[in-house]
């Protein structure tokens, strides 16, 4: 048997792979499959089942029609691996030349449906998405129950055969947004999709933007509302989030789990976030602006108090600035490397001790250490991770021009901000765009 | 889809941007008393002439300016066009010098005015390359930020107001309208001229509804009172006449005990700095518009990226602010024929057009 011998030939370098002899309905019958992929005692207990209950209604068991798998032809030894590598199991019949691939039972590779890790919710559903793309499209399903959700698969032919799922309300959606992103979906499934740079890359959005044409979420919460919204819901198997298109403005201040509190609550609750993204941007160029070029716009006091606190500094306020701007982001992107339980020793060497040690070498002035600790604090007052780079960075745009121009540089960059930010647009929506034409004051 | 708020809001910022600065002067110059009759005879005549030119433009909707005139004729369009890009050109050149001025003036003090131009070209370069859409989303975001500040700041600027500097409301003069040939009124004019071109320019890119935009000019009569009557009501009129710019000295008058911030004129210096910024980046992007008509061949952010470099060159070339003030009133000549001429001409090819429909339908 020519297929046998290629698998029994493969056997030897893959180490997970199983050839097991066993008799079906008196048939002797070859099993093949990946161990690690396939629950091989639970699965051998239901083919035992299904035998008997072929006996039983007298019927042949590998006929057609019995519905126990599908039928591969045996000479397409490449299906039959790529069946094996899904996790199939495959039964091949000694007798007959028939070969057929059937669901097996397979190992618990995912994790359960626990709380989500990167968003912290506080008064609304808490079962984040995991790596399984069928449980999170069941997650999905669980909070939209509406007959116009629509769920298309496609199959990422290049490498490593990624699948992934739109989701998408019938009816809801802007239609020539959906059609641009289905026909730039299809044209390229012969990518492959190992990163989300990948996937920017895939669906032609620039490389060098700063702003993410995509947001991403780990709550079915949110991308249940995304989609009532008319957004679209792409899922990538073994990514533990969903990827929303387009990506708004108002993803930066709102999420679904504020309607859960008053309107009251909710409104200065995003008015909240909406002063913290403007004071991480503008609060570093303010400083510099107003110590190094515009001093006479302060009040004499102020001015007067800043000005002593810098006695002893030694060089000018947009280097102190970036020096401590340095260390915060060091402090950031360390305490993401670190594990939970060292983190808050770290932040206290990097706030009290590290902070009250530079003040007193006078290195940098205390008044730009109670600002850039307000910024940072404020920086993560966005929502999600990935909208907070782009406030991280463009406050160094601003930092830059403030330190040339003073505060007319902080109004240009605020103006070339907003600017940049009216620019992007995801598949002919703009970023600043309000699905209902109403004005809102996120800025 | 409309975006007639988009339209909207670019409009008041345009107009809000370049009122502040040079028109109180002009108007406090103009006439002694009766400030009122000039302000509004001007407003009158733009509401007047941006009536007659929306108008002629809602005939041929939703073609632009451009290709009306081209529809009519080659050398035509060409004849007329020329010296609305001249008008353009010298808007850009007039509106970065003088703004830098002033901004070194007021709080640059040290800053080489050419380092202060370059950020002010640089910015509305940046924004007319990247397109029409973009300028207007971003008028918007810039007037959602900026907004609250200005009216704190209008609001504010009354601190100081002596309401009986409103008398006399009315004399000789002023009733007799002879003030309306003098050299300061027709200078005062730009103020209502810049603005309302590009609402020919920008469909079909923009579309916008005609009345919105009308209701929109209403809003914008305070502003020129408020510019007007601030310093005149804080100074009265003989001590206001002899400042440079009345507002911005009125507004630096102000003090506010709660404020970490001595003078808030800088605030709304730059506030209206920023938004003079998007007119620049407005008036950068119709002048490519046209450039790029006549020479089709040239991809736009060429083009945009030669006409700041030719723009910076002539800024440089310009030594002090007498120049500036002449070539002002050099530029007065172009505006009377844009404002004037473009409107009438567009309803006239617009009542032609209307009535060759009907004929022949």
């Amino acid at each position: 048997m020519k297929l046998l011998d290629r698998l029994q030939e493969r056997q030897k370098l893959d180490a997970d792979l199983f050839i097991h002899r066993m008799f079906l309905t008196q048939q002797p019958v070859m099993l093949a499959g990946y161990k690690s992929l396939i629950d091989l005692p639970h699965t051998l207990m239901l083919l035992q089942q299904q035998a008997q209950n072929a006996i039983a209604a007298e019927r042949p068991l590998f006929a057609l029609g019995s519905g126990i798998g599908d039928c591969i032809s045996p000479t397409e030894e490449l299906k039959v691996i790529e069946a094996m590598s899904e996790g199939n199991l495959i039964i091949l019949s000694e007798s007959s030349d028939l070969c057929i691939k059937i669901v097996p039972i397979s190992r618990t590779l995912s994790r359960a449906i626990e709380a989500p890790t990167t968003e912290n919710v506080i008064r609304g559903s808490v079962s984040a998405f995991n790596e399984d793309l069928d449980t999170n499209i069941g997650l999905i399903k669980k909070h939209v129950h509406s007959e116009k959700l629509r769920t298309q698969s496609y199959r990422f032919e290049k490498g490593q055969r990624r699948q992934a799922i739109l989701l998408y309300m019938e009816g809801q959606t802007n239609p020539s947004f959906l059609n641009a992103l289905k026909r730039r979906i299809e044209s390229n499934l012969g990518n492959n999709i190992p990163n989300l740079q990948a996937l920017n890359k895939l669906l032609g959005f620039p490389v060098w933007t700063l702003i993410s044409r995509f947001n991403t979420t780990e709550l079915p919460e949110n991308a249940a509302y995304a989609l009532e919204k008319g957004k679209v819901v792409l899922f990538l198997d073994r990514f533990p989030f969903a990827i929303i298109l387009p990506s708004m403005i108002t993803d930066m201040f709102a999420v679904a789990n504020d309607r859960n509190f008053p309107l009251f609550f909710m409104i200065t609750m995003r008015l909240l976030r909406t002063i913290g993204v403007l004071a991480n941007m503008l609060m570093p160029g303010l400083y510099v602006a107003l110590v190094s070029v515009n001093p006479d716009v302060l009040r004499i006091e102020l001015a007067l108090s800043i000005a002593s606190s810098r006695v002893g500094v030694p060089y000018p306020a947009i280097v102190e600035t970036l020096l401590l701007l340095l260390v915060l982001e060091l402090i950031l992107e360390a305490s993401i490397r670190l594990p939970k339980t060292i983190g808050p020793t770290i932040t206290m060497v990097g706030g009290i001790i590290l902070g009250q040690a530079v003040v007193n070498a006078k290195l940098v002035s205390n008044i730009l250490i109670i600002i850039l600790a307000a910024t940072t604090i404020a920086s993560f007052t966005v929502v999600g991770f990935h909208n907070s780079i782009f406030i991280r960075i463009s406050k160094y745009l601003i930092l830059i021009l403030s330190a040339l121009y003073g505060v007319l540089g902080l109004f240009a960059g605020v103006v070339v901000v907003c600017v940049y930010l009216a620019s992007v647009n995801t598949f002919g929506i703009p970023y600043l765009y309000q699905p209902k034409a109403r004005e809102n004051s996120d800025g | 889809m409309d975006k007639s708020l988009q339209v909207m809001v670019m409009y008041l910022l345009t107009h809000i941007g370049l009122i502040f600065f040079m028109y109180p002067t002009d108007i406090i110059e103009v006439v002694d008393v009766g400030h009122w009759s000039a302000i509004l005879l001007g407003f009158a005549l733009h509401v007047a002439l941006m009536g007659i030119f929306l108008k002629g433009l809602g005939y041929f909707a939703p073609r632009n300016l451009i290709d009306i005139f081209l529809g009519v004729g080659k050398v035509f369009s060409i004849i007329l066009l020329l010296p609305v890009t001249l008008y353009f050109l010298m808007t850009i050149i007039i509106d970065i010098r003088a703004y830098s001025e002033i901004v070194t003036l007021v709080f640059l003090a040290k800053t080489p005015l050419w380092v202060t131009m370059v950020l002010l070209l640089s910015v509305p370069a940046f924004i007319s390359a990247l397109g029409v859409e973009t300028l207007f989303r971003s008028g918007v975001l810039v007037a959602i930020l900026f907004f609250p500040f200005l009216l704190l700041i209008f609001c504010l600027s009354f601190q100081n107001a002596d309401w009986r500097y409103i008398f006399p409301l009315m004399d000789k003069q002023a009733a007799s309208l002879s003030y309306v040939v003098s050299r300061p009124y027709l200078l005062s004019l730009f103020a209502f001229t810049g603005g309302f071109m590009f609402l020919g320019f920008i469909p079909p890119y923009i579309t916008y509804k005609r009345r919105k935009v009308m209701w929109a000019s209403a809003l914008l009569l305070p502003f020129f009172l408020i510019s007007v009557y601030v310093p005149i009501l804080t100074f009265g009129q003989s001590t206001a006449s002899r400042f440079q710019f009345p507002f911005i000295t009125a507004v630096d008058t102000v003090n506010i005990s709660w404020l970490m911030f001595d003078r808030v004129t800088l605030f709304l210096l730059l506030s209206l700095v920023c938004f003079a910024m998007l007119f620049i980046s407005l008036i950068m992007w119709k002048t490519t518009l046209l450039i790029r008509r006549g020479f089709p061949s040239i991809r736009p952010v060429t083009t945009t990226m030669l006409l700041s470099l030719a723009i910076f060159i002539v800024c440089l070339y310009i030594p002090d602010w007498k120049t500036v003030e002449r070539l002002l009133w050099w530029n007065t000549y172009l505006r009377l024929y844009v404002m004037i001429v473009i409107p009438f001409i567009t309803l006239f090819l617009g009542i032609r057009h209307h009535r060759k429909g009907a004929a022949c339908p």
